[in-house]
């Protein structure tokens, strides 16, 4: 069963948070890098190829010039500056990063966004009693794991209202003050935040949304597509 | 990352390593660039802040928009908003980095597990906020009892490494006075000397 609870979010924070997003030019980190940087936020950029970062940040700049973003050469220097981190990677990714930011990133929010997929898209290479954000918890122990914007596909960014319906965007995690900020981004990233329980909960997140990605491929939805829960 | 917290804790309160790992679990290691805010009035202290590098200061912009300057913190010292922090209440006050710095930061649910679960850290807390309010009561028995003259000199004489680090119109300021009076009793003790 899954539990929905509803809180007040409040967005009106004064002091700039800064986000470092890490692997900022993948297609769900570019998504996330651009609607963010329409917040009060300062984004850290990292990724691997510079001038994938370079176009990247012409874009949010030709959007959004007045937007505060800086690229950074060092994923654990960009983490040490932040207050939140983003891990926007593919699931194999995640150990290494996890080594490079682990002391950086003591006591700090870290966003998981993975789903664990296998090659051919048809489940989970986690097993079932686990899931990528635990993983990443034990591999971050004194960090505050949430998941959030695994059930969004990476075009939902362009365009987060499809068919007249704000897509909700399902959040996890065991800490309330990260599952606070981590619906702030949410709501400025253009979604609606659901905090959908303890961080045990993003089992079942990854596995919607293994099952959203099945049914993207079946009924052609282009990946133009996500959840909305449906309620009085 | 953590040198100058543990080194300022253990002249308070002496560690053990394993000690020191346990406290390092509930800190955050953060770096601010220069101008940058740690704290923007309006929102809650959400965590007080050891300097292990740089110079921070805390002020609060009066009703005309003028700014008062009322702490600095280099490395060793801790800067926060005390009664914000406590309260969880909106925090009049603005607290920014005058300098890049590297700081260890104590949220208020790790102060608050630690004070709970670590008699060593609620002893160091003790010693910290004591030593504070003795500052606080230094700064004001001479606000009341000491010449400009022998305030200026009083400051000068207990934070050196200020003076050097800071520019004369922000410790006119945290001084309470206009920088043309700062710069005339700088004038007279150098032509006294």
């Amino acid at each position: 069963m899954l539990v929905v609870l509803c809180i007040k979010i409040d967005t009106k924070m004064n002091t700039k948070q800064t986000i470092a997003i890490i692997g900022a030019t993948g297609n769900m980190g570019s998504g996330i890098s651009k609607n963010l940087s329409a917040g009060n936020y300062r984004l850290l950029l990292f990724a691997n190829e510079l001038s994938k970062l370079q176009t990247l940040e012409t874009e949010i700049l030709a959007k959004n010039p007045t937007a505060d973003i800086e690229l950074s050469e060092c994923p654990t220097e960009a983490s040490w500056e932040a207050d939140v981190i983003i891990l926007a990677l593919p699931y194999p990714a995640q150990q290494q990063i996890a080594e490079k930011i682990r002391e950086v990133a003591n006591q700090k929010i870290v966003i998981s966004i993975a789903n664990p997929l296998n090659e051919t898209y048809d489940g989970l290479v986690t097993a079932p009693d686990t899931s990528a954000a635990e993983e990443l918890q034990k591999l971050l122990p004194n960090s505050k794991v949430v998941k959030a914007f695994n059930t969004v596909f990476a075009a939902d960014f362009v365009q987060p209202v499809i068919a007249e319906k704000q897509a909700d965007a399902f959040i996890a995690g065991d800490d309330q003050d990260a599952l606070q900020t981590a619906s702030e981004l949410v709501v400025t990233a253009g979604f609606n935040p659901i905090i959908a329980g303890g961080l045990h909960v993003s089992r079942t997140l990854e596995n919607m949304s293994l099952l959203l990605i099945q049914l993207n491929m079946k009924n052609g939805y282009k990946w133009l597509a996500g959840w909305k829960i449906l309620h009085q | 990352m953590y040198n100058v917290f543990f080194q300022k804790f253990n002249q308070k309160v002496s560690l053990t390593e394993q000690e020191e790992n346990v406290i390092k679990q509930y800190l955050t290691p953060k770096k601010l660039r220069k101008r940058q805010y740690l704290l923007q009035e309006g929102d809650i202290c959400k965590s007080i802040a050891l300097v292990e590098k740089g110079v921070m200061r805390s002020y609060l912009v009066d009703p005309d928009g003028q700014e008062h300057i009322t702490a600095f913190a280099l490395e060793g010292w801790t800067i926060g908003d005390l009664s914000s922090f406590h309260s969880q209440l909106p925090s009049t006050q603005n607290i920014d980095a005058l300098e890049d710095c590297e700081l260890v930061l104590v949220s208020k649910s790790a102060h608050d597990e630690l004070l709970k679960t670590m008699p060593k850290y609620e002893t160091y807390i003790r010693l910290l906020i004591t030593d504070a309010y003795m500052a606080l009561q230094r700064r004001i028995l001479n606000m009341i009892s000491l010449s400009l003259d022998d305030r200026y000199k009083a400051f000068i004489d207990t934070y050196p490494n200020i003076a050097q680090r800071v520019p004369q119109h922000m410790i006119a300021s945290y001084m309470g006075l206009s920088p043309e009076t700062l710069s005339r009793i700088r004038t007279r003790m150098n032509t006294s000397k």
